[in-house]
């Protein structure tokens, strides 16, 4: 009720705002946290010493409310971690699992509802020794938004033991995660992109598919966000018809993206664009 | 009658290409629309000047990014004075964040102590979605002869964070230097960052 006044009217947002960071009746600190959950975890119960490990940042989101892929399309921002490690880790990116487009017309955004994990591959020194407490941190600034958006930041904590032998922990949810990671593309695939008019055409000579696939474009500005992908039939596969982004003024010269097949999930497409009308069919090496 | 009939038919199908087509390097298409004071603005009007549009919501974070931290004002103070014209754009539809009334937008920027040339209150959307505008902000830029030279963010740094616009490339400060010193736009385009712009729907 309070929260809805708060989005509703801007006039007295300000105030809201200064209200709800006032600790009464549990309200949390900041507005975000009414709406999303975060926890850092890790896969292994222990740091073993020179061993890689997956810590993973869980998002859960209240109904209703997204946060954003790494291209978060035409609206919003991805998450950032700035990680606190003891000396000597070395902590990889955010490896992104592939995401869903969140459509509101007469835009686009990428992102996740419900619950997303953002895993992180983070190597610890070898010269650690049994028994010590490794504490991580990682300070996370990301949005969610609904209608509105609101920006969160929030400082997680960890203790792990350093042994020898490790166990996983939440196996599950990472193995589940892992599954919508953007994956190479198979070597039988074919795989071009052609820049025709105010398109790209996107040829997957990849068999045949039950479902239309999906492209989620890496760099922004690409494409239009929100343009239906039309999906034609072609010798061996679809051809997906993206429209230009029409704030390309340079011809693109590579395509980047995840398809997203069903079944199959999510593959990492990297291809030269052909500015002709030649059929340039790429293979991989 | 022909005359008059071709002369009808060209303005017709300009605004038909224009509006299917807001693109740097063309003409910006016209509008009309009006401020918080009442008053009627027509793009058109201001042909022999720079234009700023910028797309405004002030309960989105990203504007207040730009806000609180005076920079926005800032941006208005320096180029208006320079003889930019500066129109604020207000396309929330009653009921979403960010709509206002012309009174509460004239207490806004009063108590921003913001001063663009004016502020436009676009409740229906449709100077919105005449230039796809995006986000809040999302800013364009049209040169004196009314050639849209810039579309995108305000700069290089996509966050709500009033601690980065200090180490921030300013992309909307960059293209006016560039284009009053007649040489092209280095950077015409870029993604645009903010909340989605509350149409209706």
């Amino acid at each position: 009720m309070l929260n809805r006044s708060c989005i509703r009217w801007p006039g007295v947002f300000f105030a809201c705002a200064v209200w709800l960071v006032i600790p009464v009746f549990g309200f949390p600190k900041n507005p975000a946290d009414e709406h999303v959950q975060l926890e850092l975890i890790s896969e292994q119960n222990a740091v073993v010493p020179g061993k890689e490990l997956w810590f993973g940042i869980r998002i859960d989101l209240q109904d209703g409310w997204h946060t954003y892929w790494t291209n978060p399309g035409d609206s919003g921002e991805a998450a950032r971690i700035d990680w606190h490690l003891p000396a000597g880790y070395e902590a990889g990116a955010i490896q992104w699992p592939y995401p869903e487009r969140l459509s509101t017309p007469p835009f686009a955004d990428y992102g996740y509802q419900h619950q997303v994990l953002l895993m992180v591959p983070v190597r610890p020194p070898a010269g650690l020794k049994e028994g010590q407490t490794q504490k991580i941190g990682a300070l996370v600034r990301y949005l969610v938004c609904r209608e509105v958006c609101i920006p969160g930041r929030k400082e997680l904590e960890l203790s792990l033991p350093v042994q020898t032998h490790a166990a996983s922990e939440s196996r599950e949810l990472f193995e589940a995660t892992r599954s919508r990671l953007p994956r190479p593309v198979p070597p039988s695939w074919r795989i071009s992109a052609t820049s025709r008019g105010d398109e790209f055409l996107l040829n997957l000579r990849i068999g045949k598919l039950d479902k239309e696939p999906e492209f989620f474009p890496l760099e922004a500005e690409q494409i239009e966000n929100a343009a239906p992908q039309e999906a034609t039939a072609i010798p061996g596969g679809i051809r997906l018809h993206l429209k230009k982004s029409k704030h390309l003024l340079k011809p693109a010269s590579r395509l980047k993206g995840v398809i997203v097949i069903s079944p199959g999930g999510g593959y990492l497409l990297d291809v030269p664009v052909l500015q002709s009308g030649r059929d340039y069919t790429q293979t991989r090496h | 009658m022909n005359r008059n009939l071709i002369h009808g038919l060209m303005v017709t199908l300009l605004l038909i290409s224009s509006a299917y087509a807001v693109k740097v390097g063309e003409p910006a298409p016209d509008f009309q629309a009006t401020d918080s004071n009442g008053q009627m603005h027509k793009l058109s009007s201001e042909h022999g000047k720079f234009v700023v549009l910028e797309w405004h919501n002030n309960g989105c974070p990203y504007t207040r990014k730009h806000y609180e931290s005076g920079n926005m004002q800032r941006l208005q103070k320096d180029w208006t004075s320079k003889g930019v014209v500066w129109f604020t754009v207000i396309s929330s539809a009653p009921g979403q964040q960010g709509y206002v009334t012309a009174q509460q937008e004239n207490e806004y920027l009063k108590q921003m102590n913001a001063s663009p040339t004016a502020a436009l209150l676009d409740p229906q959307g449709e100077v919105g979605r005449l230039y796809s505008a995006k986000t809040t902000p999302h800013m364009f830029i049209i040169n004196p002869a009314g050639v849209l030279i810039y579309d995108g963010a305000i700069d290089d740094k996509a966050t709500t964070e009033q601690a980065d616009i200090a180490g921030a490339k300013n992309y909307v400060s960059q293209a006016l230097e560039e284009a009053a010193a007649g040489k092209p736009v280095g950077m015409p385009t870029s993604r645009p960052y903010g909340c989605s712009v509350k149409y209706a729907h």
